[in-house]
């Protein structure tokens, strides 16, 4: 799993940081979010997954990750 | 659609003080996307459906802005109280966006963490001085209001002993009982009493947030003055009853459910996903989220069209049987992350990692205080009250 995110809809509600915080920060600027790491260890999946149902705007797009990074 | 003289009108009655008006699980099982008539008569979609909400709440096109034509209000009372708003809850994007990025920063949950020790000190101050008075007392004035209250004046660096000032102002404010010009005064205070710290910080600049938004954003004309009044009006209302209400009436669903209670007792590392599904049953914001759509939104079996109003109650979603099992059923350890008692979409609730760490401070102590803690009234005696958030006018408990 590969996390990209669309930070121009981020509104900073910081779901994400509160259940996958390994993965996700906020900019101490403007609150939007910042992507930690992208490839998601498979043992973090479902927080990853849950950060990106629970995101109140859909700002957290997840992918399959290049097969280089495993 | 339902003919104007048919359709039920908004708001509905509750059944039960902690549950939802039973209108929206009937409507749910027979025609989820309806239907409803508003205090003036007018029209809107009420929804129903977990899925029905988040999808309109996400839409492009989902206005907030009550001033558009057809905008659906919930009473007079709230159209008066709300129409004295200017902020960025009532705007859409993209001036939304960048007043909300402008106090975000202030709000994120790492700078939100910063507060826990302060918090954990304050409940900890305030269950002393529970147990230093003596049972009965009334958990509203000794908790439930003293810990938002508190957080938010230190936040915004305002005097506790004006706390009584705001909490009457915004409960005033917040009350669907009263006249609308009432509601309106009250909001005249607020902006006034803040249009003086501002005045005050102008001057004499600080390192709280309001100093911070003058020198940053009001000084280099990304904002009005006015603008800040208004915004320093919604941290006040958003912070206070919201917040308070979620302790009383999160207590009183624990103390009527032992059963839940005794797992709680038994390990307090249960007070985080106890915070989550308390949000979750409770959904207090039982009077937010009626919006306006700009364009049509497609919800499958209706579709919204452009120009009408549409009711998305939060308490609706939060009792979805296809998205939490036995939804009237209060369960602590169930995972209730994915509910939307915030809000969802754009406005969904600035201050919520703030909320969530004062609930989670709170229920983690104050069974371990007082594990004895109980009504010292019939539950039946409590009077809940009618506001723009769900609560109860006091809550008498002893140990």
């Amino acid at each position: 799993m590969r996390i990209e995110v669309m930070p121009e809809r981020c509104i900073g509600s910081g779901n994400c940081v509160d259940v996958a915080p390994r993965y996700f920060d906020q900019s101490d600027l403007d609150g939007v979010v910042e992507v930690l790491e992208s490839d998601v260890a498979t043992a973090d999946e479902p927080a990853v997954a849950e950060a990106a149902d629970i995101c109140p705007v859909a700002a957290i797009l997840l992918g399959v990750s290049s097969p280089a990074a495993g | 659609m339902t003919s104007s003289d048919t359709s039920p009108a908004w708001p509905f009655e509750r059944d039960n003080p902690l549950d939802p008006p039973p209108i929206f699980a009937e409507r749910r099982g027979t025609c989820p996307i309806s239907k409803v008539s508003t205090w003036n008569g007018d029209q809107a979609w009420l929804l129903t459906r977990y899925r029905d909400i988040r999808t309109v709440l996400t839409a492009p096109g989902i206005s907030s802005d009550l001033t558009l034509e057809g905008f659906p209000e919930p009473s007079a009372t709230v159209a008066a109280a709300r129409g004295g708003q200017k902020n960025f809850a009532r705007m859409d994007p993209p001036v939304h966006d960048e007043h909300r990025r402008m106090l975000a920063p202030d709000f994120t949950v790492h700078h939100v963490a910063e507060l826990r020790d302060y918090m954990s000190d304050l409940v900890d101050d305030l269950l002393d001085g529970m147990a230093k008075q003596g049972g009965p007392v009334d958990l509203i004035e000794m908790l439930a209001q003293p810990v938002p209250s508190s957080v938010i004046c230190r936040i915004l660096d305002l005097p506790t002993e004006r706390s009584d000032f705001f909490q009457d102002r915004v409960r005033t404010w917040m009350s669907l009982d009263n006249p609308p010009e009432v509601a309106q005064a009250a909001n005249r205070d607020i902006l006034d009493y803040f249009s003086a710290v501002v005045r005050e910080r102008t001057a004499r600049p600080g390192d709280d947030l309001i100093s911070r938004m003058i020198t940053g954003h009001v000084n280099t004309g990304k904002l009005t003055a006015a603008e800040l009044l208004h915004m320093l009006q919604l941290l006040l209302v958003g912070g206070f009853d919201t917040t308070a209400n979620m302790i009383a009436l999160g207590t009183l669903t624990l103390l009527q459910h032992p059963d839940q209670l005794a797992r709680l007792k038994a390990d307090p590392g249960l007070s985080n996903s106890a915070v989550e599904e308390l949000l979750r049953y409770l959904s207090v914001a039982h009077q937010v989220a009626f919006r306006l759509a700009q364009g049509d939104i497609d919800l499958g079996s209706q579709c919204i069209h452009a120009g009408e109003g549409v009711i998305a109650p939060i308490a609706a979603a939060n009792r979805d049987p296809e998205v939490f099992a036995e939804p009237d059923t209060l369960d602590i350890t169930r995972d209730a992350r994915r509910h939307v008692a915030f809000g969802f979409g754009l406005h969904q609730c600035l201050g919520q990692p703030l909320a969530r760490l004062e609930l989670q401070v709170v229920f983690s102590k104050i069974f371990v205080r007082f594990p004895g803690l109980r009504l010292a009234v019939d539950a039946d005696e409590l009077l809940f009250r009618n506001s723009i958030i769900y609560g109860i006018a006091e809550l008498p408990v002893t140990w």
